[in-house]
């Protein structure tokens, strides 16, 4: 970290050890080296995955991805093949595994409330045989990531449970969230009707392959 | 759109499991051999699979799935998660592939091709006055569903090439003893429907694909299309579909495949010369949208 002074107390790793006790050893032995049965049918009903990686310095990033449930590809019990669609071509987690090829991906399922964390390192591809594999509506992507596991475990509900991540009420609270073209207006001072752009990037979602 | 039951899943051949499907509250419409469904996978996908049980069963269909190497996601769906006791939601049956009236038929497998044409050669079989031949290709006896049954019931009329033990049939020769007034049905992976393609002449013979062919057309243009029913009109710009194109004007039609194959897009086509890229082979009159497009600069589907 740059700063020199920090505004907040900072605490030693071992008084955070004491402050919130010794992992459960379960929690250590849920641990595996490797895709099982079972966190291969959570991958395969999962729409979405958090992506997280870090550039040469360490400076982390985390981006969405979502498809089709299985969109992750499971190809053998240690290597899982991730699929790159349209987006906003920043490309930030490609530039930052070609610094460092450490990832982190958390995976979701829909109504589940237990989250599954696979951990390893990744590279980008144009195996034609990963890419045939996803081909959406005839057109597969230029290129997908191969992540070689390290670790993969179930993480506990609670962080879904308190968040009522899944409840349908909890949709209320994009009711007081600004649009798209709101917020663009704000931040770069533009002298657009926000609808335009709301409108503008409604139809460009029409493209998601 | 129908509903059935997963009730039973069964590992008949290596990496290839059979699904009975049974009928809910509503008895299963009924189906000619040939007949395809569109199945409704837990996962969002909607896959083909031809039926190959008994067409006159109105409480059962049964279906043959092959977990295909390259799985993009149903075969693997299917084969890997898909559990008995689940409702799914299927189509009703459709028929690209249908039996012709000839007095003769031969028909070619590959594989799980024989799903699509093991209803054909039974319908067929026993029909007095009709000469009936089954040819089914894999590479070996284990990796082919339904060949106990097939040499149970069919015997002398079919042959079972395996062909790391056997090697390849000879198409050619089985093009020249084709007797007159015989036509050749043909199901099976790409590499085989070409050899077929280039083996028999091709007004008798028909071909049911897994996956779309690879072909070629010229670059793409634009053109409009006009909803007769509703009266909106909407330009399909080149790499667009006009799936795509009705989809952004709010005018979204019900689809399977995307590819060509399946035809549950299918449109009747009022005005205007479609350019037809789908690999089913429109009747007169019709289209699909998914990947045809237009010949002539304005298009009136019956929408």
């Amino acid at each position: 970290m740059s700063t020199t002074e920090l505004r907040y107390r900072r605490l030693t790793p071992d008084t955070v050890r004491a402050m919130i006790g010794s992992p459960d050893p379960m929690a250590k032995a849920k641990k595996l080296d490797r895709i099982d049965a079972y966190f291969h049918r959570f991958i395969a009903h999962s729409p979405f995955v958090a992506l997280a990686t870090a550039d040469g310095t360490g400076l982390p990033d985390c981006s969405p991805r979502g498809d089709y449930p299985g969109f992750v590809k499971v190809l053998d019990e240690r290597t899982l093949a991730l699929p790159d669609r349209p987006g906003n071509k920043l490309a930030d987690s490609f530039h930052n595994l070609a610094e460092n090829d450490g990832v982190g991906l958390l995976f979701l399922v829909p109504g589940v409330r237990e989250v599954l964390r696979v951990n390893g390192h990744a590279y980008p591809s144009d195996d034609p045989d990963v890419l045939a594999r996803m081909q959406v509506e005839g057109k597969a992507p230029a290129l997908a990531l191969i992540i070689e596991v390290a670790e993969a475990y179930f993480h506990c509900g609670r962080a879904l449970i308190r968040s009522r991540l899944w409840e349908p009420e909890s949709r209320a609270l994009a009711d007081e969230m600004p649009s798209v073209g709101e917020v663009a207006v704000g931040q770069l001072g533009l002298a657009v009707e926000p609808a335009l752009i709301d409108r503008a990037v409604q139809d460009n979602y029409h493209t998601l392959y | 759109m129908q509903e059935a039951l997963i009730e039973r899943i069964e590992s008949v051949a290596r990496r290839t499991a059979v699904i009975t499907l049974r009928r809910t509250e509503l008895p299963l419409l009924p189906w000619e051999p040939g007949a395809h469904i569109d199945l409704s996978l837990p996962n969002w996908l909607t896959r083909q699979y031809s039926l190959c049980g008994s067409p006159t069963d109105p409480d059962r269909y049964r279906i043959a799935v092959r977990h295909d190497p390259l799985s993009r996601g149903g075969s693997e769906y299917v084969n890997l998660f898909l559990r008995p006791g689940r409702r799914v939601r299927i189509s009703r049956p459709r028929n690209n592939f249908p039996l012709d009236g000839a007095r003769g038929y031969l028909f070619i497998a590959g594989g799980i091709g024989i799903t699509a044409i093991l209803p054909m050669m039974r319908a067929v079989a026993d029909r007095p006055g009709t000469a009936a031949t089954l040819v089914y290709i894999g590479r070996t006896e284990e990796a082919m569903p339904f060949v106990g049954e097939i040499r149970d019931t069919l015997a002398d009329r079919a042959r079972v090439i395996a062909t790391e033990r056997d090697g390849r049939p000879d198409l050619a020769e089985l093009a020249c003893g084709l007797p007159a007034d015989t036509s050749v049905y043909c199901c099976g992976p790409a590499g085989m429907l070409d050899a077929c393609g280039a083996a028999f002449p091709p007004e008798r013979l028909h071909l049911e694909r897994f996956r779309r062919a690879e072909k070629t057309f010229a670059p793409d243009t634009p053109f409009e299309v006009v909803c007769a029913r509703s009266g909106d009109r909407v330009t399909v710009a080149p790499g667009e579909t006009i799936l795509d194109a009705l989809a952004r004007a709010g005018r979204p039609l019900a689809s399977g495949c995307r590819e060509g194959v399946c035809a549950s897009c299918e449109v009747a086509v009022v005005e205007g010369v479609p350019d037809h890229r789908d690999d089913i082979g429109a009747p007169a009159g019709r289209m699909y949208p998914c990947v045809s497009r237009s010949v002539s600069a304005r298009l009136v589907i019956d929408v």
